[in-house]
């Protein structure tokens, strides 16, 4: 289903440093219009700072990434915000301003990016709330939510501005399967209703089942594989395998040598 | 080799002091730009939030502020005329107390609790919006964060703080008054006669111009050490012991270099 389709989004020879630690190294792909791009990866492989620098905010080393054919990463400050309200983000523990009711944090980017009225912006508010199976809940305050909750306003939220990206940061993480089920559905429903391309940064398999029309397998800051989910297991790359095959790393080298940093014995 | 490593020691936290200088400095220019540039180009100021954060550092520091300025007035007459009535001069506590509260005292104080119970509260707040990623999301959103939490509570410091001094000053005067009067035995209408006289103009924007600053360090330090804040709750804690810390010596740097210049002019 991701065949003719225009590139969206194009990452070329991405490099991101902390300081002197290179997380990311000559990373390079391209997300298609209208597809859900999952990026999957262990813990440490470098996929949210990869997600950060896609967003923003995480200035790379070097290379590009080219939105819609403009370099994010040369844009000035105006233009940056201009391309931001074309964007949604869901953080993965939802950065939902704690201070604001449900209906003020969704509403928040319309207040602050347009001039409607207050009573548009009103009803803009329970659409979207609606949309995420959260009626009923404008006047809550974060705090008063539950996990899968929080989430689900933090979808509500970067649907505000109706933008044409969104982003997922482990959109199901500390949810239990149920509720992350319900997650992964409500990412095909915001995909298929408004045509969005999703790129979702996410380490579950499961949910990768669900959702991904294509995925980019990470390793250490280093992409080592992207195709369907189906290319990917027939890959031969031994890391893709331990993956799928939800394998522990080796055994008893490292078991040993964590028993020898233990005792202190040779 | 130990005189090697000790220069290196001192050229590193000289290195890292220029930075941390070089980030606040950055961070100033972009308040000031928000807050004066970004309104005539017509992109507005939230002053709904200026003025919530106004009723919060001012209004509601008053009780506090009232109460111990009161008592520092009291402390002050009495200590002054543990000297003064040896010389059989106690109407000059009205003198002692009105100069010092206006001129030290009372901006001193103010800025003081308004650190504790402010300066702290804004790096908490900070703070905590950075570790739960709230400041990612306010910028992905396209709103900079600065113009959102920084200049409201910049405006709001930088006005309450002067205004909390102005009624410190007041009620100081006010407690050296009722000391001098009920327990020293002053004549009232001799001390509000010396009071009168004793202070001019000068005394009061000498205060006045320190609060303005002493306001300035306060919110500054409290957005620089929340925004620096890392790892959790731990972090939030640590970021806002130091900036309570940093914000009291800053004020008694800038009181000493107010207190060196009026000497002076």
């Amino acid at each position: 289903m991701t065949e003719h389709r225009e590139p969206i989004i194009v990452v070329e020879d991405l490099v991101v440093r902390y300081g002197d630690r290179t997380v990311l190294e000559g990373i390079s792909f391209e997300v298609q219009q209208g597809e859900v791009f999952v990026i999957l990866g262990g813990s440490g492989s470098g996929k949210t700072t990869l997600l950060r620098a896609l967003v923003g905010l995480k200035q790379p080393a070097s290379g590009r990434i080219l939105i819609r054919g403009e370099d994010f990463t040369a844009m000035s400050d105006e233009q940056r915000i201009e391309l931001r309200k074309n964007i949604g983000m869901c953080f993965q523990g939802s950065a939902l301003l704690k201070s604001l009711s449900l209906a003020d944090n969704v509403a928040l980017p319309l207040r602050e990016h347009t001039k409607l009225e207050e009573s548009t912006i009103d009803i803009m508010t329970k659409i979207k709330l609606e949309l995420v199976g959260l009626g009923g809940f404008e006047d809550y305050l974060p705090s008063e939510l539950s996990g899968g909750m929080k989430k689900r306003a933090g979808i509500a939220r970067a649907m505000a501005m109706d933008p044409e990206f969104i982003f997922y940061d482990e959109p199901s993480a500390g949810l239990d399967p149920i509720v992350a089920a319900g997650i992964d559905q409500l990412i095909r429903k915001m995909q298929s209703t408004f045509k969005l391309t999703s790129v979702v940064v996410t380490h579950e398999m499961e949910s990768v089942k669900l959702i991904a029309d294509r995925v980019c397998m990470m390793e250490r800051g280093r992409v080592v594989g992207i195709g369907t989910l189906d290319d990917l297991e027939l890959s031969e790359h031994p890391y893709i395998r331990q993956f799928f095959a939800r394998r522990a790393d080796d055994d008893e080298s490292s078991e040993s040598a964590y028993a020898k940093a233990l005792t202190g014995l040779q | 080799m130990t005189h090697l490593r000790v220069a290196g020691h001192v050229g590193r936290w000289t290195l890292n002091q220029l930075a941390a200088g070089a980030r606040v400095s950055v961070l100033m220019v972009e308040t000031m730009a928000w807050m004066v540039v970004a309104p005539m180009r017509g992109k507005g100021l939230r002053i709904k939030s200026a003025v919530e954060s106004f009723v919060e550092f001012g209004v509601r520091s008053l009780p506090i502020v009232g109460m111990i300025c009161f008592l520092v007035g009291v402390i002050i007459a009495l200590q002054s005329s543990h000297t003064l009535d040896k010389w059989g001069a106690n109407r000059f506590i009205a003198t002692l107390v009105a100069v010092s509260a206006l001129r030290e005292m009372a901006p001193l104080m103010s800025a003081v609790i308004i650190t504790g119970r402010s300066g702290s509260a804004i790096t908490a707040e900070i703070g905590t919006m950075k570790v739960g990623e709230e400041i990612d999301a306010l910028e992905v959103m396209g709103l900079n964060p600065v113009k959102y939490l920084v200049v409201p509570k910049f405006l709001a410091m930088l006005v309450a703080v002067p205004c909390v001094t102005v009624i410190a000053m007041f009620i100081m005067i006010f407690g050296g008054f009722f000391a001098a009067v009920f327990i020293v035995g002053v004549d009232p209408f001799v001390y509000i006669d010396e009071t009168t006289r004793s202070l001019v103009e000068k005394d009061l924007v000498n205060g006045l111009v320190k609060s303005i600053f002493f306001g300035i360090a306060i919110c500054w330090v409290g957005v620089y050490r929340g925004l620096q804040v890392e790892g959790g709750a731990e972090g939030v804690g640590k970021k806002t012991t130091s900036s309570v810390v940093t914000s009291i010596f800053l004020i008694i740097v800038i009181d000493l270099v107010f207190t060196v210049l009026f000497y002076f002019l």
